[in-house]
């Protein structure tokens, strides 16, 4: 089923939490919902689910309009960013639960809901835990309960509130990827609010980006990490280095160095920001004749397949992070202390001071 | 007299140096404190049954043979019976409404509901004699439909159930607060109603709280003396409670019988502060097996 | 007055209709009709009524008596409190458990023990009486009764706060060379200070509005040892509902200006609390 957000707004007092959204998700999709704390991205995902009422706007299910479609009419299943596991239910008792509320009239049978929780509880893999109460399980186990428990009403989409955010760093990565494959298993419209990039463009089909109420980007993992459309979107989505400058006639002037900006070709002599991911800085240990900037070696820090340095501009001062491999690193032998050349490899200019 | 259980010292309390008192100080404070609550509790507590008791075991048992005690008794139940029920369903529904949601003048309302506390029992008894009473409001309407509250049972629950109006409301609020709604929330987009949620989710959360508030609110209930005595008009075997029959009782110097119904209120303390740490107790377990 | 965010939590109209439907049948209403009782009276005649020389003795016994009371709960409810938390004794639990029996117990029962133990013949009476003290049926015995009902006020606000007080501020001023009465004055008191505050207005409050325990102790002799309910009770047993209507008005005014220091001192220690 497709969600289609038309110009949704949402106000909390003083506070303007969602401003003139629109978004779709298609069929089928898994979506990222990407943004810092306050950016609405919660918001959104309660008002699809219904557990917020936007103040204009509207919600589409599948091109029908169900603003006002009651949250049990929705049809959704829901994990909490705390789970909300019905304490004083077993894991048996909280994934039947939403078979057992249902009318009589199909309300399925006592040996049909126990077919049924077993399966799920097979499916998330905690088939011998079902007598257990939520108080004697793990966090990850807790996560994949009250998955569970969303799945066991056959939801037409499944909406997801920081689904790690309260997990270990080790079972954050393997749950990432176990719900990754859940969704290729099951194919269920699914959208989930994160704040970590990493865990947006490891898990996610799209990624939306938000800030203040707003959607800042929309697009694939690739597409917003390589192809970011504004200063925003490029901190969020990953270290970066920034080099102020001032951007004329499509050249940019940074140190020794002149880059291309062509599509600011049109501007003369106005402010302007260079971005550079650490991993697009080159580094060479000589000039080889062309222009690089000079930087001091501060630190290495080598542990792992990549190594990340910093580095300091002999010109301006300023600290320059860079990432290069392993293989790269020992090819150049480098020390800390040392003073080597550096030039960007990709980069992209934006007018104005920068954030 | 003390439980083989509580026979530790310096065990259960981890006290490094750094925090303690030499054993000196210690046990003087220790003895203070116990010298207190002896002449302040616990002597109070054994007096009423010394005296009881005083004339033998079988005049004590005599005293409950009045029929003008079996009918405070009896008077002092039905109160109870019916200031709970009623402080209880409102209990829950302030708690549900404060707790649950968010509206203009939620913190005057919470303040409202603790108002029986500030105001004292003479006074709590007085208004619904002021609006009910012959020279009151209501009192000469009342008059002609010969419909009698004060002085007569439906005053003394009125009186009852202000003064034990707050109990339920304020252990509910404070534990639905902190509870907050993302229980009811998964019930609802589960599909659960309204009722399902509350009596399969609500309720299973908050039971010891509602318990706790209830028997806090009965011990009250049945306890209570100045408010009572206001609107009771003191007519025996029809208007007087437990605790106003220990008053005439006592007046008429029958010591013997006064503190005998006097040692039931005790034993339903005792009861109380019994049930009561039972209740702490239980609530702190952890939710295993809470079924 | 009511304005609600939209919630998808249902019953919100029943719960808050009820409540409201409740209170004003049981509380707001018979609560008002006093200050509209009051509203019968001119200000001249209010006047002569609140200041008449057995209401004056009756406050001057009435604040005087809850604020010994109050002020011996404050010591010893936080000596109580301090020994329960700090220290391991035989039967400690029972004792904890016991401190709540003023709250439990109905008063008039508090009452006659009372006044039994500390009359003439009275266990402790007997052995008061010689050297010349009179408890009850004295202003004495009312500050007894009303000590007992506002006992545990103290022991239980302290009690909770000492019990989160973190071990390393003690160890901090240890290791700074403070000794076990500067760490207690300068490091532990301090904290606990809102916390006494609080029990104190508490036990205050309480024994302010106090009857049952007082009438039997205190023997109800006008000028000397009648409290001001009492003088209360008795002005409406005479049918002088409007004297009894205004002395009742004075009461409530310095209840509830009571209830809201209690509320700021509560807000202030809870800020305190926070900002440690």
């Amino acid at each position: 089923m497709s969600i289609e957000i038309r110009r949704v707004t949402k106000q909390f007092g003083d506070f303007a939490a969602l401003k003139n959204i629109d978004l779709t998700v298609n069929t089928g999709e898994l979506v990222a919902l990407l943004g810092p704390s306050g950016s609405g991205k919660t918001t959104l995902l309660r008002i699809m689910a219904g557990l917020e009422t936007p103040d204009s706007g509207e919600i589409l299910f599948h091109g029908e309009n169900a603003t006002d479609r009651s949250v049990r009419d929705r049809h959704v299943g829901f994990v909490f960013q705390h789970y909300a596991l019905f304490k004083h239910m077993t894991v048996f008792e909280n994934v039947a639960f939403g078979l057992r509320v249902r009318p009589r009239s199909n309300r399925p049978s006592n040996e049909e809901i126990r077919a049924k929780v077993h399966s799920l509880l097979q499916l998330v893999q905690l088939d011998r835990m079902e007598s257990n109460y939520p108080s004697q399980l793990s966090g990850g186990q807790r996560q994949r309960v009250a998955l569970a428990r969303a799945l066991a009403v056959e939801p037409k989409m499944l909406l997801l509130d920081e689904p790690f955010g309260a997990l270990d760093a080790k079972i954050r990565q393997e749950l990432r990827l176990w719900l990754r494959r859940l969704h290729d298993e099951l194919h269920i419209t699914s959208v989930f609010v994160t704040h970590d990039q990493e865990e947006a463009l490891e898990v996610a089909d799209r990624i939306v980006v938000m800030n203040e109420g707003r959607i800042e980007q929309v697009g694939t993992p690739e597409e917003v990490y390589d192809h970011p459309v504004n200063p925003f979107v490029y901190h969020f989505l990953g270290n970066v280095n920034l080099f102020h400058s001032r951007v004329g006639e499509g050249r940019v002037k940074i140190g020794p160095l002149e880059i291309d900006a062509p599509e600011h070709a049109a501007a003369q002599d106005t402010p302007a920001v260079a971005y550079v991911r650490p991993h697009d800085i080159e580094i060479e240990r000589h000039k080889n004749g062309q222009p690089a900037i000079a930087a001091l070696i501060q630190h290495i820090q080598s542990v792992g397949p990549v190594v990340r340095l910093q580095l300091n501009r002999q010109d301006t001062g300023q600290m320059i992070e860079a990432e290069l491999s392993k293989e790269r690193y020992r090819e150049l032998g480098l020390k800390a202390g040392e003073v080597v050349f550096i030039k960007p490899r990709h980069w992209t200019v934006y007018q104005g001071e920068g954030i | 007299m003390f439980a083989p259980s509580g026979l530790k010292i310096a065990e259960s309390v981890p006290l490094n140096r750094a925090r303690t008192e030499p054993a000196v100080v210690r046990w003087l404070l220790i003895a203070t404190a116990l010298l207190f609550l002896g002449f302040f509790l616990l002597t109070p507590l054994i007096v009423i049954f010394a005296e009881a008791l005083q004339k033998g075991f079988a005049l004590y048992l005599e005293s409950f043979k009045d029929p003008e005690a079996w009918a405070a008794i009896r008077l002092t139940l039905l109160t109870a019976a019916i200031a709970v029920p009623l402080n209880l369903v409102f209990g829950v529904a302030a708690a549900w409404a404060i707790a649950k949601f968010n509206f203009v003048g939620k913190n005057v309302l919470t303040t409202l509901i603790d108002l029986p506390f500030a105001v004292s029992p003479v006074i709590s008894g007085m208004i619904f004699v002021l609006l009910f009473g012959m020279q009151g409001w209501l009192g000469p309407w009342l008059q002609e439909h010969e419909i009698k509250i004060i002085f007569a049972v439906p005053g003394i629950v009125l009186a009852t159930i202000f003064v034990t109006f707050p109990f339920v409301a304020r252990e509910l609020i404070p534990l639905m607060q902190a509870q907050g709604t993302e229980e009811e929330e998964a019930a609802i987009v589960l599909g659960a109603s309204g009722w399902q949620t509350f009596f399969r989710i609500t309720v299973p959360n908050i039971k010891w709280g509602l318990l706790y508030g209830v028997i806090l609110c009965n011990a009250r209930a049945m306890g209570e003396f100045g408010a009572v005595s206001v609107v009771s008009g003191h007519i025996r075997g029809l208007t007087n409670t437990m605790p106003l029959h220990v008053e005439i009782l006592y007046n008429e110097y029958n010591f013997v019988a006064a503190f005998a119904v006097a040692s039931l209120l005790a034993l339903l303390a005792l009861v109380t502060l019994a049930a009561k740490r039972f209740v702490e107790w239980k609530s702190h377990q952890p939710s295993v097996g809470q079924r | 007055m009511v304005l609600k965010q939209k919630s998808i939590l249902p019953g919100f109209g029943l719960a808050l209709g009820f409540t409201l439907f409740y209170l004003s049948f049981i509380v707001l209403i018979p609560l008002s009709t006093l200050f509209l009782r009051t509203a019968t009276l001119s200000w001249g005649q209010f006047w002569e009524i609140i200041t008449a020389p057995r209401a004056l003795a009756s406050y001057r016994l009435s604040l005087g008596a809850s604020l010994i009371a109050a002020l011996l709960n404050v010591v010893f409810g936080l000596l109580v409190a301090w020994v329960l938390v700090r220290y391991s004794f035989p039967g400690k639990r029972i004792v904890d458990g016991l401190v709540d029996l003023p709250f439990a117990l109905p008063t008039a029962v508090g009452g006659i023990a009372l006044t039994t133990i500390y009359s003439g013949k009275g266990w402790i009476g007997q052995y008061l009486e010689p050297l010349g003290i009179k408890v009850a049926y004295a202003p004495l015995g009312v500050v007894v009764a009303l000590t007992f009902i506002g006992l545990p006020f103290v022991v239980r606000t302290v009690q909770p706060v000492l019990e989160d007080f973190h071990p390393e501020f003690e160890e901090a001023a240890t290791t700074l060379g403070a000794n076990r009465l500067q760490i207690f004055l300068r490091v532990i008191f301090p904290t606990l200070m809102p916390a006494l505050l609080t029990g104190f207005a508490m036990a205050f409050a309480r024994a302010l509005g106090e009857y049952g325990s007082v009438v039997f102790i205190s023997g109800n002799m006008p000028m000397r040892t009648e409290i001001t309910p009492l003088l209360i009770m008795t002005k409406l047993e005479q049918f002088d509902y409007a004297g009894a209507t205004a002395l009742a008005v004075v009461m409530l005014a310095v209840s509830f200006l009571l209830l809201l220091a209690i509320n700021l001192l509560q807000w202030w220690s809870r800020r305190r609390l926070a900002a440690l």
